[in-house]
């Protein structure tokens, strides 16, 4: 017990239940911060719980029982984190509570069998779970939602067995389980009529994969309401293709302006454009740190959240903006004073592939029992571009360009440029000797590369660790099999000791 | 019923992808296009000089190396395909034209690419952004791909005659096949029908794999062949089905549905001729290349278009070749591990059989089914329930 | 002015009393043990309720 990374014996905490025996010791300053922010959340929680539409919500959807689990979601992914790390994981982490307790109050507002506010509905637009938000920047006065985000996404990273009776109701019904079980799940949710009836249309986009894109068919027919399809290029990397992606995008935007009565306001777009940039600004600072020896904001603290603001955000919301501004401060603080993100360094690695649902909190665990460095991930290598802040006819092109290079469909769409030369390029950039290469079965698009990254990695002398996981169904490869893989790979071919023994091999299957 | 005369020839054709006929348009000077979905207008691939060939992999046993590059969790369609090129069987292909449509079909492509398959000093590979969507700005795009990623290529590094009247000879010959093969589908139609479905499906498979000007006239002889035959007093079917899925290029498939009593009357599958061998309208409006892509795209019952419009226009279609060739019912199948077909599969087998009332049979499979003792009984099972819920009816 | 120390001293003991026992409950993971329960509970609410399923 102490201030030191690697004091507690991590894997002691778990006992076969659900949750841990008690929380970490980390010194007095770290221990106290983490009390506080712990207390900050549940002050943000019970706040939700006060609205009456709220409770109803808790009480009629399946999926809301998961987030019972919020404070050990965040333990999870602040699990042996001192100093700057530990502060840059709460404010991402809890920020992204406050933000899904927004999402879902908003939901359940104009939820028909909670709030009720009907006029409130009227102004929603639904997106789809996968999809960038950048066209509603051009709509002050509507509210966007994306509607699977709280009910499938987070809950199956907050709980791992938060979707698996969803996944159950859709193979119940002649669904196939060699699927995806992401559109599996948002599927099996809208057949047992757990999604709020809420919004004036929808917006579906051809996202990350196949299965996604025909899940959403299928789903839509139970919303019944004015479903745009926005249809926009897979071959993202051709020139020919981007002028197809701007109509498309017109299209949209027309479509919710018919719906809606609301005018696309490009002062407001170019507003949130601005702020956008400014965000991509900071990120691909955060991204020099990690090349440097001295990587502050990594792993964790840059996956889930990349995914809020890039593309949830989209932004719309400044106070992303300041959130990051605090990230990076703390950032260089931690470079200057030449913070380790793991008591000791041994592998610089960059992360390929689909992360596992129920274990995002996987990479903690590499930094921890092995002093792998997740330097950065495959979904957060999203687009690093700025985008026209002016001119109108580049908006549109820009907005494009946005929905095609979406978390992961940038890269499992668009061919081998950007699926796996980019991989190598990413890990001379990072000085990276290892890639963790997540094999999430039921993904099409990455498992088609196997045998080219197996030679390719041997060419370039990369460590290449195969981790395989079901991304929101633990039964096809519990977190305990995908640690397998490393701990294998450590011990048989790199003959290395964990730094925290206690890691290695921990009963955790039944964990939250 | 007599035995059609070409049938025995063309079944040992279709069990080669390198077969005679195309080895024939070979030495006569000609490019063999290799082609893996519909979505890339096969006439576009016909263009004189030329000749379209869809990929296959007839006689697969091992898929070893397939499954190494691919894993085992890919359509094994497409595992059979990156295991026949690395055999070196695709070597006789000039290029491939490949859409980006389904990602385990992209992936086949991109690893043919990458682990050099194929090595004729000209050979190349285009990768097109093909619509999912059916409206006008799809369209637009569909013309500006095909352009640059079919006809361009095939122009600069072949010379192939790219010109109107090029694509209207092409055209004009895809009619020409389309006709007949519809012609002979008709007789599907009748009570005691003069065609099985797996012969016909012999024929059909033969014009999407095959120089379909070397098979016109095997496709006339047979035409003839069949008005002249005289069906079997007792029909050996009980029932009639429609058959709906992704690729079946698996001879073996509708022959194990037919042994076991229901005759498909109707192909609605990638090989089929439900979409695919429908005649191109031509007009004088608009220019060839934006008719023909139109088509495609009209005609399309693929489950990657995803707009509601042609959501729902899948299911009316189904319906509706039931109802013209008098199925009793509908047997939907899909390849193992397809994205795309596993979705529509479950939907369209919940809203055929809820909503419209027909007896659905819904099965996956592997790429080979030949001895597939589970779905023997399945579709036993399934035609014995046609009989029995005919016997209710009467 | 006692009435006011006295106050002091009652609010002073109540917040030490109620940090105590936050900070018992975040350490020993209190919460989150609670929460498995009320989970349970939750779920047995879930599977009574009716529900129009279908695609």
């Amino acid at each position: 017990m102490g201030k030191k990374m690697n004091s507690e014996k991590l894997g002691n905490f778990y006992y076969g239940n659900k949750t841990k025996r008690r929380r970490e010791w980390r010194g007095a300053a770290d221990t106290w911060y983490d009390y506080t922010r712990w207390l900050a959340n549940w002050k943000v929680m019970a706040k939700f719980m006060m609205k009456p539409a709220n409770l109803k919500g808790f009480f009629r959807y399946r999926w809301m029982g998961s987030y019972l689990a919020v404070p050990d979601f965040v333990d999870r992914h602040t699990e042996g984190l001192r100093g700057p790390q530990l502060r840059i994981a709460h404010k991402e982490f809890d920020f992204i509570v406050e933000h899904v307790c927004e999402t879902i109050g908003n939901l359940f507002r104009a939820d028909p069998a909670c709030g009720n506010d009907e006029e409130f509905s009227k102004r929603v637009v639904v997106f789809d779970e996968n999809m960038m938000s950048q066209i509603m920047n051009g709509f002050p006065n509507l509210q966007m939602v994306c509607r699977e985000i709280p009910v499938v996404y987070t809950p199956s990273t907050v709980l791992q067995e938060g979707v698996l009776h969803y996944i159950d109701v859709a193979e119940e019904f002649g669904l196939p389980s060699d699927v995806c079980p992401m559109p599996a799940a948002e599927l099996g949710c809208a057949i047992d009529d757990d999604f709020p009836q809420i919004g004036i249309c929808a917006v579906n986009c051809n996202t990350t994969c196949d299965g996604s894109l025909m899940g959403n068919g299928v789903e839509a027919r139970r919303f019944n309401i004015p479903t745009f399809q926005l249809a926009v290029p897979i071959r993202h990397m051709q020139e020919s293709v981007q002028e197809y992606g701007a109509e498309e995008i017109k299209n949209c935007i027309k479509f919710i302006e018919e719906q809606t009565g609301e005018t696309f306001d490009w002062e407001h777009y170019f507003k949130c454009m601005k702020t956008f940039n400014a965000e991509t600004k900071l990120f691909r600072e955060w991204l020099e740190l990690s090349k440097t020896d001295y990587p502050q904001i990594i792993g964790n603290n840059v996956a889930l959240y990349r995914d809020a603001y890039y593309q949830v955000g989209g932004g719309r919301d400044a106070r992303f903006l300041q959130n990051d501004r605090e990230i990076t401060e703390l950032g260089y603080q931690g470079y200057e004073k030449k913070v380790l993100c793991a008591s000791q360094v041994r592998h610089r690695a960059v992360l390929w592939g689909v992360q596992a649902q129920y274990y995002t909190a996987f990479p903690i665990w590499l930094q921890n029992c092995w002093g792998i460095l997740p330097l950065i991930d495959m979904l957060s290598l999203t687009s690093t571009s700025y985008y026209s802040e002016d001119d109108k006819e580049q908006a549109y092109l820009d907005m494009a360009d946005l929905y095609m290079k979406m978390n992961m469909r940038n890269r499992s769409n668009g061919g081998y440029e950007v699926g796996v030369d980019d991989l190598w390029r990413f890990c001379e950039e990072f000085r990276a000797d290892m890639v963790i290469m997540y094999e999430h079965i039921g993904c099409k698009a990455m498992a088609g590369y196997h045998g080219i990254f197996e030679e390719q990695a041997r060419e370039r002398g990369i460590h290449l660790v195969w981790v395989t996981h079901g991304l929101m169904d633990p039964r096809k490869a519990s977190r305990k099999d995908m640690r397998g893989e490393v701990n294998r790979y450590m011990r048989a071919v790199l003959q290395e000791e964990p730094l925290d023994p206690t890691l290695e091999d921990f009963a955790d299957d039944n964990n939250w | 019923m007599k035995d059609l005369k070409h049938l025995y020839y063309l079944e040992n054709l279709l069990a080669e992808a390198n077969n005679d006929l195309v080895r024939q348009a070979q030495e006569e000077g000609r490019l063999a296009v290799g082609n893996v979905c519909s979505l890339i207008p096969e006439v576009l691939l016909d263009l004189p000089g030329c000749f379209s060939v869809r990929l296959r992999a007839p006689r697969t046993g091992s898929m070893e190396v397939g499954t190494y590059y691919m894993t085992s969790l890919l359509c094994e369609f497409c595992r059979a395909l990156v295991e026949r090129a690395m055999e070196g069987g695709c070597e006789f292909l000039d290029c491939i034209i490949a859409p980006d449509a389904c990602a385990a079909m992209n992936r086949a492509v991109e690893n043919m690419e990458l682990l050099k398959t194929c090595n004729k000093e000209k050979f190349f590979i285009t990768y097109s952004d093909v619509p999912m969507k059916s409206d006008e700005t799809a369209l637009k795009h569909y013309v500006k791909q095909m352009r640059l990623r079919v006809l361009e290529p095939l122009n600069k590094v072949y010379g192939i005659d790219v010109s109107d009247e090029a694509l209207q000879k092409a055209v004009e010959q895809y009619n020409r096949i389309s006709k007949l093969i519809r012609e002979l589908g008709e007789y599907r139609k009748e009570e005691k029908p003069r065609i099985t479905g797996y012969e016909f499906h012999v024929f059909c498979l033969a014009t999407y794999v095959c120089p379909k000007d070397l098979l016109i006239p095997i496709l006339e002889d047979t035409l003839k062949q069949v008005k002249r035959r005289r069906p079997d007093e007792k029909s050996p079917f009980r029932a009639r089905v429609v058959l709906a899925g992704s690729e079946i290029d698996d001879l073996d498939f509708i022959k194990l549905i037919e042994e076991n009593g229901a005759m498909v009357v109707a192909d609605r599958h990638c090989f089929g001729s439900f979409p695919g061998r429908e005649e191109i309208q031509l007009n004088d409006q608009e220019d060839m290349l934006t008719q023909i892509c139109r088509h495609y795209m009209t005609t399309g019952q693929c489950p990657r278009y995803m707009n509601t419009d042609k959501i729902n226009e899948r299911k009316d279609y189904v319906d509706k070749l039931a109802k013209e060739y008098k199925a009793d019912g509908i047997i939907y199948e899909q390849m193992k591990f397809c994205d795309y077909w596993g979705y529509e599969r479950m939907a369209a087998s919940y809203i055929m059989e809820h909503e419209y009332g027909y007896p659905v049979l819904s099965v996956d499979r592997p790429y080979v089914v030949g001895t597939s003792g589970q779905l023997r009984t399945r579709v036993q099972a399934f035609v014995e329930g046609l009989e029995i819920k005919e016997i209710h009816r009467r | 002015m006692d009435k006011i120390k006295k106050m002091g001293k009652i609010m002073l003991i109540g917040f030490a009393a109620l940090f105590l026992l936050s900070w018992i409950i975040y350490f020993f993971n209190l919460d989150m043990k609670a929460s498995v329960y009320l989970k349970k509970l939750m779920d047995k609410v879930y599977d009574m309720r009716k529900r129009d399923r279908r695609l």
